[in-house]
């Protein structure tokens, strides 16, 4: 039924992201692309505080890496990361969208353009405006999205913006998303 | 950069075939996404208001194409990028690099830079007192780049990021000593450049400046599918003098290419490789 997940995500996030990685299989039927604002110049640290508690592999992959499901896909720090034909991973260093690299928005879109209807497109707290685009992107091509209901969220700027560009197929809170990832199917 | 404009796969293949019958310029293996990002860019940046218009201004003006060539590399948007890597490259290659050999050492910046990687390589040597010991060559696809980089206006769009990024590289001297400020644009030092040889390339690099003992080669295959990747790496491989390095960027790898074999991973957290000697 679907081919990926893509979650993003900013300020107030990290929790959010670490229950629902807790939460998936190891033998999870999909990849799960994760784009969330991070420090640029700080290029370790961060998959490993993720991975600590998560069900499934978190990779920060790189270049032209094949993405395969079961797996995490974390946007590497300073980079955009794009889903290129061919279900791989590209990377670029192209100007911040959004004062923001890598951009939920770029992300959103291109993961978008790849798997069309066959994606579930997710945006959870955070600051500022970047992932709403995308999210509306994914939802005008058949795919389906997804907020983190704004009274949950610790900043509730990225999942507002999410809400007023896009008539969203769902808004849920933390557990709701995690017994939908967790239901879905390949 | 903002999105606000969006063309499709056809669309793309048209322009990236006009380049190539029209002026001979081959974009056919460069990363389908980032490519047609870069258009879309392209045709918001000038107003141009799809593929069809902009292919006409590139087939009505000779003087958009270079500004085109310019514009379809994403600009190096930091000096520094990696502090990290530019400390590997003044407390350990540079110094074997002038240390071994009798003639002087020639590094190669591969990479289609917009004078960020360029200049910070030249602050780096500057600093090490070596400017005059090695012999720089610097790939540029477009006569505007040149200009800009002989120019010292880089119009860098975040200072800040610039400055801490050289702070982490190095803390005891100071970032403004290299540039001025012109009321509100910055004019780096380009006394710091003036012996570059700067080398006009096609999209498939196929000037060689022979023998370079380091090429620094970062963030740009990434803008290349991995037909193209191969074929450049092959290129590189070749110019390279055995024993030399090739620095890619962080989140590249040769591990899947056919030249794997031909080199060591030398540091693996900046990827920086070593050619092997035989």
């Amino acid at each position: 039924m679907y081919k990926a997940v893509i979650i993003g995500g900013s300020a107030g996030s990290f929790q959010v992201i670490t229950r629902i990685l807790h939460a998936l299989p190891p033998n999870y039927p999909l990849p799960v692309l994760l784009c969330l604002h991070r420090l640029k110049h700080v290029r370790s640290g961060f998959v490993e505080a993720l991975s600590i508690k998560s069900g499934i592999q978190i990779i920060e992959p790189n270049d032209k890496e094949q993405i395969k499901p079961g797996k995490a896909y974390l946007a590497p720090a300073n980079y955009h990361m794009y889903v290129e034909l061919g279900n791989k991973i590209a990377l670029s260093t192209e100007e911040p969208v959004n004062h923001s690299r890598p951009s939920i928005d770029l992300s959103f879109i291109t993961a978008a353009q790849v798997y069309r209807e066959k994606l579930v497109g997710i945006i959870l707290s955070g600051a500022n405006r970047d992932g709403a685009y995308g999210l509306k992107k994914i939802k005008d091509l058949g795919g389906l999205a997804i907020v983190q209901n704004p009274d949950e969220c610790q900043v509730r700027t990225m999942t507002e913006a999410s809400l007023k560009m896009t008539p969203v197929d769902f808004v849920f809170n933390t557990n709701e998303i995690i017994k939908f990832l967790q239901n879905i199917k390949a | 950069m903002t999105i606000r404009y969006e063309i499709g796969i056809v669309d793309t293949r048209n322009v990236i075939k006009t380049l190539l019958d029209d002026f001979g310029y081959d974009f056919r293996d460069y990363a389908l996404t980032s490519f047609k990002r870069r258009l879309e860019y392209i045709i918001s940046l000038y107003a141009l208001r799809d593929a069809d218009g902009l292919i006409a201004k590139l087939k009505n003006s000779k003087e958009f194409l270079d500004q085109f060539l310019y514009d379809i590399t994403p600009e190096t948007t930091e000096m520094f990028r990696d502090p990290s890597f530019w400390r590997i490259l003044r407390d350990e290659i540079i110094p074997e690099l002038v240390r071994t050999g009798t003639s002087k050492p020639r590094i190669w910046l591969a990479s289609f830079d917009s004078g960020e990687e360029l200049y910070s390589l030249s602050i780096l040597l500057k600093e090490l007192n070596l400017l005059n010991d090695v012999n720089i060559y610097c790939n540029v696809l477009s006569d505007h780049t040149i200009q800009r980089i002989t120019s010292g206006r880089l119009d860098p769009k975040d200072m800040e990021v610039n400055e801490a990024n050289y702070q982490r590289f190095n803390e005891k001297s100071k970032y403004a000593s290299y540039y001025r400020t012109e009321g509100s644009s910055i004019v780096f030092d380009v006394s710091l450049i003036k012996d570059v040889n700067f080398i006009k390339q096609n999209t498939l690099i196929d000037e060689d400046p022979g023998a370079p003992k380091l090429i620094i080669f970062r963030n740009q295959a990434i803008y290349y599918n991995q037909l193209l990747s191969e074929k450049i790496f092959a290129k590189l491989t070749n110019s390279l003098v055995a024993g030399g390095y090739l620095a890619i960027g962080v989140k590249e790898t040769l591990e899947n290419t056919n030249v794997s074999n031909k080199f060591t991973l030398y540091n693996e957290a900046e990827r920086i490789y070593k050619r092997k000697t035989n």
